[in-house]
């Protein structure tokens, strides 16, 4: 039997390949939008993962230092590390620096830990020039992506700090390079105030300013004890807030970019329905347009069966077409965006199933049509 | 086993359109038949209804009353005896229209061969059919082309190869010749009548050119809402 979707597509191909890729390049957008998701969830993820502790030790009440502010004492660690169970605590500070690079600033997102500690956030494996950091004092590793190269010299402050390191692949919950320095350095631009604000709060009846604090102590625990456990024993002693790694990282990818997924999911529902309706339409137009043919057609008594199959086999084929498309042009531009864009199959293979029921449910406007046209139209005219 | 000559019979046809006031009364009556091997023509002035009652005949227009017979098949006695209306247009009609209506996207051979196989033909024996008939109408070698490649007269006798490839009993030619100057229009009704001969078949033409009435063996008139048959003129200056 003669496949009438075949024969219509093969005699307007080249309309319908620039209609379907037109199509699939708002369903590229769509991928992307899966994608800067799935980038936003492994960003989240990167600096949990590279510092790989057990619990997270945070001021009383709070969400942690990703949440909202968190200061603890820096002597904490050496509580947090006598606690039964715990292997090793460190102090960490975590801030928004911006650093001179040219003529322009670069927003990054410094983590400040002590370089002769027992926890190291930077991944060895992630470190692809120089060396993690080994003074106390202006030395910084920072990700390819600030922009600076090894052994350059920044102004930070009153002092020049020199790359020693450049990571890869090291962003922040928010997409930020992470830079990192040494504790002490970071407790200085972070807690330490200018000469002037000192005396303006020495007049003002403040006297002393501590600077040893941090945003949170990090442990890890020994083997053989029940993190949840020891968790729970700093809470009733310590009164502090403390989160599992895991819990941390639920705070991290639910809490924090609840709103920002939410936000890239309405764009994707709205781009899918888009989608859909434009493909309904353009389904509906070339029906019109052979509404002639399909007058004919069912007046020399060819069967509406086989009518609405041309009609569906070709809107289905355009959904294939476009999503092909749009794969296309997404794995062409996504390495493009500043921010990571992480294009997955799951993410692929679902849209494809939704594009197939859109375009089948798209192709119903053309079947109706066909199903009112009345062969008495096909004479005169 | 009857082998009645009778293709086509109509007994007190009517068609109405509309309802109450606005109800317009087009076909009141209409009692005729047509036998196979007859090439009859239905004249009329225009909106006289030919081509209602042309698609009463084809079942594509319901009539309002009436009766009408198909070959020996009785298909309407006030309502369609049978739900597959479609399937009797694509086994025992063939259609001919003022211009070829092709499908644009099909090449000929797959235009002429479209409805044997949605009959249930092979595309094998499909296009054996579709051969003989390109080649009575000496189109043969436009087999693959598409019709917009195909002149105008080409693309007619394809669309008549159309209307004879799943053998019909009967054929409905709507104006086939409004198109066409003179000796083209000849050709065409020689060829229908030609058709009626060889294939025995009974061709109901639609036209308004009075110097094509020769060439019928009958005519059909709509007067006064009834049909009227009369004997063709034999002016044979045409012919």
């Amino acid at each position: 039997m003669i496949n009438l979707a075949q024969k219509e597509i093969a005699h307007t191909f080249g309309k319908f390949i620039v209609t379907a890729v037109g199509v699939g390049m708002l369903l590229g957008i769509v991928m992307i939008m899966m994608g800067v998701y799935r980038g936003m969830i492994i960003d989240a993820q990167v600096l949990l993962n590279d510092l790989d502790v057990d619990l997270w030790v945070v001021q009383e009440n709070t969400l942690g230092p990703f949440a909202e502010a968190s200061r603890v004492h820096e002597d904490l660690k050496d509580t947090i590390h006598v606690i039964q169970g715990v292997k090793s605590a460190e102090g960490i500070t975590f801030q928004n620096l911006q650093l001179p690079l040219k003529n322009e600033m670069v927003r990054v997102f410094a983590v400040g830990f002590d370089p002769f500690g027992d926890i190291d956030p930077i991944n060895p494996n992630k470190l692809i020039a120089g060396r993690g950091l080994g003074r106390s004092h202006y030395e910084m590793v920072v990700t390819d992506k600030a922009g600076f190269k090894l052994n350059d010299k920044i102004n930070l402050g009153r002092d020049i700090y020199t790359v020693v390191g450049v990571t890869h692949g090291t962003v922040s919950s928010g997409g930020d390079p992470l830079v990192y320095i040494s504790l002490k350095d970071a407790q200085e631009l972070q807690f330490l105030y200018s000469n002037a604000r000192i005396r303006n709060d020495r007049a003002r009846g403040i006297n002393s300013v501590n600077s040893h604090m941090v945003n949170a102590v990090v442990a890890r625990v020994q083997n053989g004890y029940d993190v949840n456990k020891v968790a729970q024993d700093i809470r009733r002693w310590k009164h502090k807030s403390v989160y599992t790694a895991e819990q941390e990282k639920t705070i991290l990818t639910k809490n924090l970019i609840k709103m920002a997924s939410k936000q890239i999911g309405m764009f994707t529902v709205i781009l899918v329905i888009v989608s859909t309706i434009i493909i309904a339409l353009i389904i509906y137009t070339m029906t019109l347009e052979k509404m002639k043919e399909i007058a004919i057609m069912k007046l020399i008594g060819i069967p509406n069966s086989l009518i609405i199959k041309m009609i569906v086999q070709e809107t289905v084929l355009m959904g294939v077409l476009a999503f092909i498309a749009g794969n296309i042009f997404a794995h062409l531009i996504y390495s493009k965006f500043p921010k990571r864009v992480v294009l997955e199959t799951p993410d692929a293979l679902g849209l494809f199933i939704v594009i197939i029921i859109a375009s089948v449910l798209a192709s119903f406007v053309g079947v109706r049509k066909v199903i009112a046209a009345d062969p008495a139209e096909a004479i005169g005219g | 086993m009857s082998m009645s000559k009778q293709a086509i019979k109509v007994e007190n046809l009517v068609k109405n359109f509309g309802k109450g006031e606005s109800l317009v009364e087009v076909i009141n009556g209409a009692s005729f038949e047509v036998n196979k091997g007859e090439l009859v023509a239905l004249v009329a002035p225009s909106g006289a209804g030919k081509t209602t009652l042309l698609m009463m005949i084809g079942c594509v227009e319901e009539p309002t009353s009436g009766s009408v017979w198909l070959g020996d098949e009785k298909v309407y006695e006030n309502k369609w005896l049978t739900k597959e209306t479609r399937k009797i247009r694509r086994e025992k009609i063939g259609f001919i229209f003022q211009a070829h209506y092709l499908i644009p996207f099909l090449n000929i051979i797959e235009n002429v061969t479209l409805v044997p196989q949605t009959n249930g033909l092979s595309k094998e024996e499909s296009e054996k059919i579709a051969i003989e008939l390109l080649e009575y109408f000496e189109i043969e070698d436009k087999a693959t082309a598409m019709p917009s490649s195909l002149s105008g007269g080409q693309n007619q006798r394809a669309a008549i190869a159309r209307a004879l490839a799943n053998k019909p009993e009967i054929i409905l030619a709507d104006e086939p010749t409004a198109a066409l100057d003179i000796k083209r229009s000849v050709d065409v009704v020689k060829m229908l009548k030609k058709i009626a001969t060889d294939q025995d078949v009974a061709v109901i033409m639609v036209t308004h050119d009075e110097a094509m009435l020769p060439l019928c063996d009958r005519i059909l008139k709509i007067e006064d809402k009834k049909v009227v048959s009369s004997v063709a003129p034999k002016d044979t200056h045409i012919l």
